[in-house]
Order: C-alpha cells, then structure tokens, then sequence
C-alpha cells in the first residue's frame, strides 16, 4: 500500500508540485511514505526560505491530499537552518 | 468551517507560529502574500496575493474574492500588514480596528500629534523634511534627542543626536536608509523623519490584546540591556516585569489611554514605553504582536500560544483564558555585531546546554549578507528560557548567548 501510495506522491511531485516550485528554484524531494504520513525535503530555494511552511502546508500538503485524500499529513524533514540559498529571508517589520 | 485570511508578508517571521496556530483551530486558511506563491494557480482560492501597501486595493481584491469564498477573520500578522488588514476587515464587517485608528498609529508622527492632544506622556518631538537643510532643522530641536523614520520598526533607522554633527549625520544617514530598494516606505514615510527628546531611563514593552476597546495586557517585558543610543538595539525581553507594582499599573494604564486616544478597540497591540522618576512615557502603540520569533515566549492557560489566542479573537471563538503561565519566561534577540557574510556558526549544543534555555533558533542563513542596525531590520536568531524567576531567565540567555559565536567575513 505505502508503495503504491509513494508512486502516486512522487508522481504529483514530478508532474505538478516541483515544475511550479522550480519558478523560484526550489524543489521538493519524496523521504517516504508512511501510515499514511508524506515526508518530504525541501531544497533549493525552498530550504531556508521564509515562506517554505505556507508552500508546504497551505500549498504542498493541500495539493497532495486534493489528489490522494488517504494521506493524512505532510511532513517536512528540511534543515531548512543549512539554507544557504533561500528565496526570501525572515526579517522583523 | 470558518475561512480565515492571513496576511503574510513573504519576509515575516511569524508564518510558521501563525499557520501553526491556524491549523489547531481547524479553519479553512486562505494565504496572502505580496508576491505570488509558486502554487497559486493550483490552489486559487487558497492563495492571494494583495499589495499591502494599496490597503484599499487589497480590500476590493478581498472582498471580490470573498463573494465565492466567505471569510470569517482577517488578520494581518505584522506591521507590513496591519492598514491593509484593517482595511479588509472593514470592508467585510469583521472584527478589527478602525483603518484610520491603524493608520495613524503606523505614523509616528500622526501617533504622536494624536497622543498629545490626548494629554498623555510623550517625548517632545518634531516632524522634519527630509528635502530641509539638516543644519537649519537641528537649529530647532534641543540635545539629546532621537531621529527615527516615521514608519519603519525594530529599531531600523533610530540614531540618537548628543549635538549638530551628530544630527546632520544622523538625518543624512536616515535619508539614505529610506532610499534603499529593501524599504518599503511611501508618502509621508518616504519624506520626513521625527525628531523627539531622548527619555531617559529603562525600557518596557507591554503585550496587549483590545477587546471592545477594552486593553487586557497579556505581558509586561522588561528590558534589561540599557537603551540609551547611539542606536537601538533591542536584545532581551523579559517577562514577568520586575518594576514594582505601582509603576507596572501606571504603565497598563498610560498603555490603555494610547489605545483608547488612538482609537484602536479590537486586536493585539505591542506598545513601548520608557520609564523613569516621572513615570512612563508612550514610544510606541502598533497594532499589532510582538515581532520576530519573540511570541514563543508566551504562553496563555493550559498552554494556548499567542497566535491562538489571536485568531480566536479574530474568529470570535472562546478564549478560555487570557492569563500567562506563572513561570518567568523571555527572548534574547541574538544582534548583529557587524556586517559582512554569515561563514559559520558554533556554540550551538553548548548554548541549549545551559539551565533554562528551551531553544536557540539561528534564523540566519549561511551566506547571508548580514545587516547591522541602524540599517539592518533581521537578527541572527533567538534564544528562549524559561525558569523560575526573571533574573534566572536573564541570566540563562545571557550565559546561553556567551556561548554562541559567528564567523562573519
């Protein structure tokens, strides 16, 4: 079930999620699949970058489950603090 | 489900507590940000993307939007976004201030004229042209004084004058700030500058949240790195205050008229006060939590987090308690000491060794060109400690903060 489940989320990866991240020269690696649960890896521009959780969780995790509604959660497995490249960068306004 | 908007500045440090927060209250979030998100066009009528320095342009996109897609909050998680909130909730009915209470608050100047008139303690203070001739302008301000933008926070352009020289390179060096591609400022913002008396004595920021114009402070930090210029460099946030009782009333209470002058009635509110013999004086009432990652110091009730207690409001759900844990708690905003590279960090396994210390979040990339106050605005990180009484928390961030060191080239 897991690995059927991991082609179906790679899949979505290669066709939807990374051509669209790639705009600002992030992408996202598959960890793996489990109980249901997406782990994911951020990189690129998208390690470190000050607006990675609202693409994951508002945009990443919401595509996935739209498409695969048995997946329960995404998970991000970054260090996004090893970004040395991030797209944008947090600062205090 | 309540649909819930965030304005989400894509350079904030507050979307990871905000989206946290927004996912245990099990609402349906919808993500704004000034520049497109890489999967808006996926995902329509979760992402929008508003220009939050056109407030009423931001406001009919909303309430365009909100025609198919109903909203039951809006809220604006930081200064960038506050006007633009304020706007959008008026236009929908929801609960927030006034725009014009928020605006004028977002003007340092407007602020100030507003709380005067009110009667309440404030630096004297002028407003001054950037196109005027710095030696004819210092000519009317008595030393020492203080030169801050109208509109900028976390201390970015705030340098104190002990004479004439002093002044001209100070308004010269504010000038070239607002000129900068990385600041967003516009109008007024973009040509004067305010000039006030420099207040002596200790610094304080009181966290609030306005319910029917009603302030209930959430905390009372105290300051204790001594802030006398020539710039502001904000480092530790302690909570509980230390200040005696009397004064710490006095300080709600001057907090409460600001917000009630101002108009502000509904929504959080981060205030700034200076405190000496006389009493408090008002620096700042924004509208808004406080900034960076400094929030996580604060917890409500069984554990709700600042955010949570935010959006409740917002959505006009229970809050079940508005009171802090007992424990003290505070923040160490980790400064840059000097600009140039980011090459390496250390001390990091030893800092969250140290009694108390619950975290040390280096958000500063490696590489990043770092950006020292007065021109800076970001941080190198922040250090949290928890314990049982203030003076323990402080000394914990400073032992935790004695224990870290950058490599900057």
């Amino acid at each position: 079930m897991s690995e059927e489940l991991k082609g179906k989320v790679q899949e979505l990866i290669d066709t939807m999620i990374n051509p669209a991240i790639a705009g600002h020269g992030g992408y996202v690696d598959l960890i793996d699949v489990q109980d249901n649960r997406v782990y994911l890896q951020m990189g690129g521009g998208c390690q470190g970058c000050g607006a990675a959780d609202i693409t994951l969780k508002s945009g990443i995790e919401r595509l996935i489950k739209d498409e695969l509604p048995e997946v329960i959660e995404v998970l991000d497995t970054t260090d996004h603090a090893s970004g040395s490249n991030p797209y944008y960068t947090a600062g205090k306004a | 489900m309540d649909r819930l908007l965030l304005l989400l500045p894509t350079t904030t440090y507050r979307t990871e507590d905000f989206l946290a927060a927004a996912r245990s209250l099990d609402v349906d979030l919808v993500c704004a940000s000034e520049r497109p998100n890489t999967l808006e066009a996926y995902l329509p009528a979760n992402f929008l993307t508003l220009d939050f320095a056109d407030p009423d342009g931001a406001a009919a996109v909303v309430a365009d939007f909100s025609r198919t897609h109903p909203l039951r909050a809006v809220v604006g998680v930081d200064d960038l976004t506050s006007i633009a909130a304020a706007a959008i909730a008026e236009r929908l009915g929801l609960t927030s201030s006034g725009t014009v209470a928020v605006k004028t608050a977002r003007d340092k100047y407007q602020m100030r004229q507003c709380l005067a008139a009110a009667g309440l303690p404030i630096p004297r203070y002028r407003r001054i042209a950037l196109k005027d001739d710095p030696f004819l302008a210092a000519r009317g301000v008595a030393f020492p004084c203080v030169l801050k933008p109208l509109t900028l926070s976390a201390s970015r352009g705030v340098i104190r004058a002990n004479n004439f020289d002093q002044f001209m390179a100070a308004f010269r060096r504010i000038g070239a700030l607002l000129a900068r591609d990385d600041v967003s400022v516009s109008g007024d913002g973009a040509d004067f500058l305010l000039a006030e008396a420099f207040v002596p004595g200790i610094e304080v920021a009181l966290e609030g949240l306005l319910i029917g114009g009603t302030l209930h402070t959430l905390a009372l930090f105290d300051k204790p790195d001594p802030l006398d210029g020539p710039f502001f460099e904000e480092t530790l946030f302690v909570t509980p205050s230390r200040l005696p009782d009397n004064v710490q009333a006095r300080i709600r209470e001057v907090t409460a008229g600001a917000c009630a002058a101002l108009g502000l009635a509904e929504g959080p509110v981060h205030a700034e006060l200076r405190v000496n013999a006389e009493g408090p004086w008002v620096l700042e009432i924004a509208p808004r939590s406080i900034g960076g990652l400094c929030s996580r110091t604060l917890r409500f009730g069984t554990g709700m987090t600042l955010e949570e207690l935010i959006l409740r409001h917002a959505l006009g759900r229970p809050i079940a308690s508005l009171d802090r844990e007992r424990s003290a708690a505070g923040v160490m905003m980790i400064p840059i000491p000097r600009a140039g590279r980011l090459r390496a960090v250390r001390g990091e396994d030893d800092a969250r060794a140290v009694a108390g210390i619950e975290d040390v979040a280096i958000t500063a990339h490696r590489e990043q060109e770092l950006v020292p106050l007065p021109e800076g605005w970001q941080y190198l990180g922040f250090i949290f400690a928890r314990g049982e009484t203030p003076a323990a928390v402080e000394a914990a961030l400073r032992d935790a903060h004695a224990r870290l060191s950058f490599e900057i080239a």
